[in-house]
Order: structure tokens, then sequence, then C-alpha cells
């Protein structure tokens, strides 16, 4: 375990190097960020005042879920994507696969403390900047201790989910279309764009079946107070999980078949 | 040390037509061209050993090299090194190989040279004491100090090539591959790139492969070559024997001024050298081309001697750039002016 982390850190710490090379990355996002949090905050405040809340999802609540949504989506955006797709099209992939490293895992490591340092560095100010404006309650210890765990389940999500979509370089090389595409529908999916307790109750079953809600939904949801009683938390959790164990499965194999496409012509 | 064996790789590659009629066309068809890049290749590399992997451009060299590092894996056949599959189990052979690609970077681009150094040292876990004796014979051999705390980014292409065969050498590789491994350096450095590779082969047994289109690199580091022509094996061996597979050879040769005439020299030659070819070079001199299965170097020279007052003569090695041009042309080449003993 040790002998791993010392062999990962320094993808980690050369992430972190390059994040601090592209400061204004991070003011932007966080700017951003504010924008479309505040966006949707009034947007919602409209649709509550014209007609009765919707069930699932007390209005005291909906402030908080639409921030935090924000800035787990912030923890999300990691370039896993993004930087494999790029090293396949450029045939970079070949310094890659000559090193002694598992890729998935120096891929996890060059991006998540990137991702971090970006949640929080652009996060923290949303978050403040808008408990001075709207009243956020206090969640409770046990649901913060339950929203830890799940977001740690998410954070794996979100990079499974990108990972896999990187893959897809492999067969198609240039992949802006199907990421243009992929973050269109996990965002809907996920619940960062429309709460999904606000979904029809059928559809909302459905959903949260799928992995996607694991990434802002379920994290949510237990840190709200939107579930039954501990069972319902544990199932929250278990498919959470039972998701990453499934898309680790499914990681493993495209990886493999993935390499034999590998087709890196010229130098 | 590395072994193919009947080793092919065939890619397809969508066929496209020129133009934007021909690109529209080509996105609904699902025609493809079979490319063989390697076909049926097998050859034995042994330990300790300095091959030179020579072909033309697209004769499949690069992706003999990707095979064998296992970034691919290939179509039929079968590849080892150092006993392993390579592309089956490449976390292992990582460890054990070496490679640069001369148009790639290995190193972290947004960080110092120095610093990609330490990152390479866990990831390759390399021991404290290897790592300073290696880095203290990069400083000596590389002048890789002197780059310091610059990003590789700012490097010059130059300053970069030094990092990167200081990088492929860091974790003492059992097998050492290099893909270009001198563009862009200047004629010092070339040299500098050129011992260190002979230093370590000497000192720990690296085996080398190499390609390069440079010749002083291939003449420089190795002492085996592997000719390979549109993705097969043409010739395998030491270089000597390459070299002795030039079937034709040159004396070139200086004669007193005012004792004979040009053209009555070259007369003499025709009649007492047959199948002989001779030709004015510059200042005066005349090249002598005979074919090695009919005369030798002495019986050339013991005629010259005889018939002319010489004040200089040149038998130059046979010469590799000649040789290399005629099977890159797949055919006999232009003869040049002057051997240069390359």
């Amino acid at each position: 375990m040790i002998r791993a982390a010392r062999r990962y850190a320094p993808f980690a710490l050369a992430g972190l190097h390059a994040v601090t090379q592209y400061r204004s990355t991070i003011v932007l996002s966080a700017i951003t960020a504010a924008a479309a949090t505040a966006l949707q905050v009034f947007l919602w405040r409209e649709v509550y005042v014209g007609g009765s809340a919707p069930a699932g999802l007390p209005f005291v609540h909906l402030t908080s879920y639409i921030v935090l949504a924000q800035i787990l989506g912030l923890l999300h955006t990691n370039r896993i994507d993004e930087l494999i797709a790029g090293e396949v099209y450029r045939g970079d992939i070949a310094v890659s696969l000559v090193r002694p490293v598992n890729y998935a895992l120096s891929c996890l490591a060059v991006n998540l403390p990137t991702a971090a340092v970006s949640a929080v560095l652009a996060g923290v100010p949303v978050l403040a900047g808008f408990s001075l404006f709207a009243s956020l309650p206090v969640p409770t210890a046990a649901n913060l201790a339950l929203f830890a765990v799940a977001v740690l389940l998410s954070v794996a999500l979100a990079f499974q989910i990108n990972f896999l979509v990187g893959l897809a370089a492999f067969v198609t090389t240039n992949t802006w279309g199907i990421r243009t595409i992929k973050n269109a529908l996990v965002a809907f999916l996920a619940g960062q764009v429309i709460p999904l307790a606000l979904f029809p109750a059928d559809v909302v079953t459905l959903l949260r079946l799928l992995p996607f809600q694991g990434l802002i939904d379920s994290p949510l949801r237990l840190l709200l107070g939107g579930y039954g009683d501990w069972a319902d938390a544990g199932r929250i959790l278990a498919v959470q999980a039972g998701w990453v164990v499934l898309l680790t499965g499914v990681m493993s194999l495209a990886w493999r078949r993935s390499l034999r496409k590998v087709e890196v012509l010229g130098g | 040390m590395i072994v193919a064996e009947h080793v092919s790789k065939h890619f397809k590659r969508h066929r496209r037509e020129p133009g934007l009629r021909g690109s529209l066309r080509t996105m609904f068809s699902s025609q493809y061209d079979l490319v063989r890049a390697v076909d049926d290749v097998s050859f034995e590399v042994p330990a300790g050993v300095k091959i030179a992997y020579i072909g033309a451009n697209g004769a499949g060299k690069s992706t003999t090299i990707k095979l064998l590092t296992g970034i691919m894996r290939p179509t039929t056949g079968q590849v080892r090194v150092d006993g392993l599959d390579p592309h089956r189990r490449r976390v292992e052979v990582a460890h054990r190989i070496g490679v640069v690609f001369g148009q790639r970077s290995q190193l972290w681009w947004d960080l110092p040279v120095l610093d990609s150094f330490r990152v390479l040292r866990h990831i390759y876990e390399v021991p404290r004491a290897v790592y300073d004796r290696n880095m203290r014979l990069f400083r000596d051999r590389l002048d890789l100090g002197a780059l310091g705390n610059t990003p590789v980014r700012q490097l010059s292409l130059g300053q970069r090539m030094r990092a990167e065969i200081a990088a492929s050498l860091l974790h003492d590789p059992a097998v050492l591959f290099l893909d270009e491994p001198t563009i862009g350096l200047d004629l010092v450095l070339k040299q500098a790139v050129r011992d260190l590779i002979n230093h370590v082969n000497a000192e720990l047994g690296t085996t080398v492969m190499l390609t390069s289109h440079d010749i002083g690199d291939i003449t420089g580091i190795c002492d085996q070559a592997l000719v390979v022509d549109r993705g097969a094996i043409v010739h395998q061996g030491t270089m000597r024997e390459l070299l002795r597979s030039v079937d034709t050879r040159a004396v070139t040769f200086e004669y007193a001024a005012g004792s004979v005439t040009e053209a009555e020299a070259l007369q003499i030659i025709a009649a007492e050298l047959p199948d002989v070819r001779a030709i004015p070079a510059e200042s005066g001199r005349i090249r002598v081309e005979y074919p090695v299965e009919r005369w030798s170097a002495r019986q050339v020279i013991a005629v010259l001697l005889n018939r002319f007052d010489l004040t200089d003569v040149l038998v130059p090695d046979a010469d590799l750039e000649t040789l290399l041009r005629r099977i890159y042309a797949g055919s006999p080449a232009e003869p040049v002016s002057v051997g240069d003993g390359a």
C-alpha cells in the first residue's frame, strides 16, 4: 500500500504542479459555479412560489441542494476522458504504456488531487457566499458522516464513467462529440440539472438504479436527510458501492479490449 | 534477450479518397486497406548485444519496437523480452526496459528536469544508490546538471533529448530501445550519447536495440545489424558481415602530374582490370570501383603501383551509407564520389 502510494504520488504531484500553473482556471470555475447556482436558485424559487412544493424536496433544502450539487459537480469534473482521448489522438499513449504502472491508477492519481483542489478553492467561497444570503440548514453529524462516505463513492463513479468515455478514443480517435453528449446526459441523470426528487415516482425509481444518481443525488439525499430509516440509507450506499464494483470490472475488461486496438503508426 | 517468432502486425486502414467529394463518399463506405507493417519476422538478439535495426522509412521499424515494448500486440506470432510476453506482462517488462522515442517525450511537460527524474525514481522504484550513481553519470557525461530547474516544455530539442536518454537509463534497464535517439543533437552531444550508451553496455551488459538513420549512431554504437525491408528481415548478423555483403568496393588514387593523361590512365585500367569501372574524381584523382568477387584490393593496388607513378592511394572501408542507400532504394545505388571511410 505504501509502495503503491509512493509510486503513484509523483503523478499526483505532477498533476498539482500543473494546476498551480493554470490558476486562472480555478478562479473562472468558481465564478461559473457561483453564477450557475444563483441562476438555478432564483429559477426554483419561482417554481416553488408559483405552486405547491413538490414532494420529496422541502423548500428549505432546495438552496442547499443546488449549491452543493454545483460543488460536487466541480469535484467530479476530472479531465480523465480528455486526457485519455488526447493521448490516443497524439499517440503519446505509447509513452504511458512503457511505464511500469497501472494506467487507470496513474490517471486517477493525476486527476484526483486536481479535482479536489479546484472543488475546495472554488467550492468554499461559493458555499460561504450563499450561506450569507440564504439560511442553509445545518446537517446532523450522522448525515454528515453518511455524506462523507457517499462523496468518496461519487468521486470513484465520476472517475470510472470518464475513464470509460475516454477509452472510446481507442475506437473513434476523436471523442469531442461523445464527451459533449456525456457531460449533458450525466448532469441530467445525476440530478445536477433538476433534483431527481422532482421527477415522477416511476422515473425516480428507475433513475435511482442507474450509476449516475450516485454522483449527486445519493450524497445529497444522505446529507439533507432525504431517506427513510437507517436501512434506507444503507441501501443508497449499497447501490453506489455496487456500481463502483461493477464498473471496476467493466473498466478492466474495456481496458484490455482497448489495448488490442492500439495503433500508433509513425513515430 | 529479445526473441521474435514469425511476428506479423497488420493494420486495417480506412480507405480514403482525395478531395471533398472523396471524403464525403468515404463517410458512407467501409472499405479497408490491409497494411502489413511487419510481415512474418523472426529474429533473436542475445543479451549484451548492441544491434542496429535498419530499414527505410515505413519499413516497419517503429511498429516492431512497439511490439517489443508491449505497446501493441502482434496480429500473429510471438515476441519475448527477457523471457516475458511484453504485451501480456506489460508492467513487469516495463521495469526491465528503457525506451527513447525520438519524437515523443516521457518527461513531465510542466515539471523541471530534475523533478521529472525524482518522479521516475519512485515510479521505477530505483534504489537510492543506483539513483545517485546514475545521476552522477548523467551529470558527467551529458551535463544534465545544467538543465536544473528549467521546465521540460522550455528546453531546446537538444537539451530535451539529453534528458530523455538519461531518463530511459535511470532504472538500469536490461534492454534499451532507442528510436532515433540523437535527433536534434550537435556532433559533440551525439558523441556523448554514443559514449554513454557504450559505457552502460560495457558496465551493465545492457542489451541495446537502435533504430536510426544516422550512420554515425549505427557504426558508433552497434556491433550487430538487423536489416528490415518492406516488413521482412533481409539481413541479420554482425556489422562486419553486413559490410562484407557489399559487392563493389573502390580504390581512389592520385598520380604524378604529367606522367600520363587522364584518358590514357582510364584506358590502362580498362585493359589491365576487366569488369572494373574507372571514374575521374575531383582534383585529378581516379576512382576505381571493382567487384569484390572478381578482384581483391591487393590485386587492384598491385596493378596501380605497377603502371602509375602513384602519389596517393585511398582504400576506404566498405561504405555503409552506400549499402544502406541500396537497401532502402531496393536497387543498386549510384556510386558516390569519394568514400570517406564511414
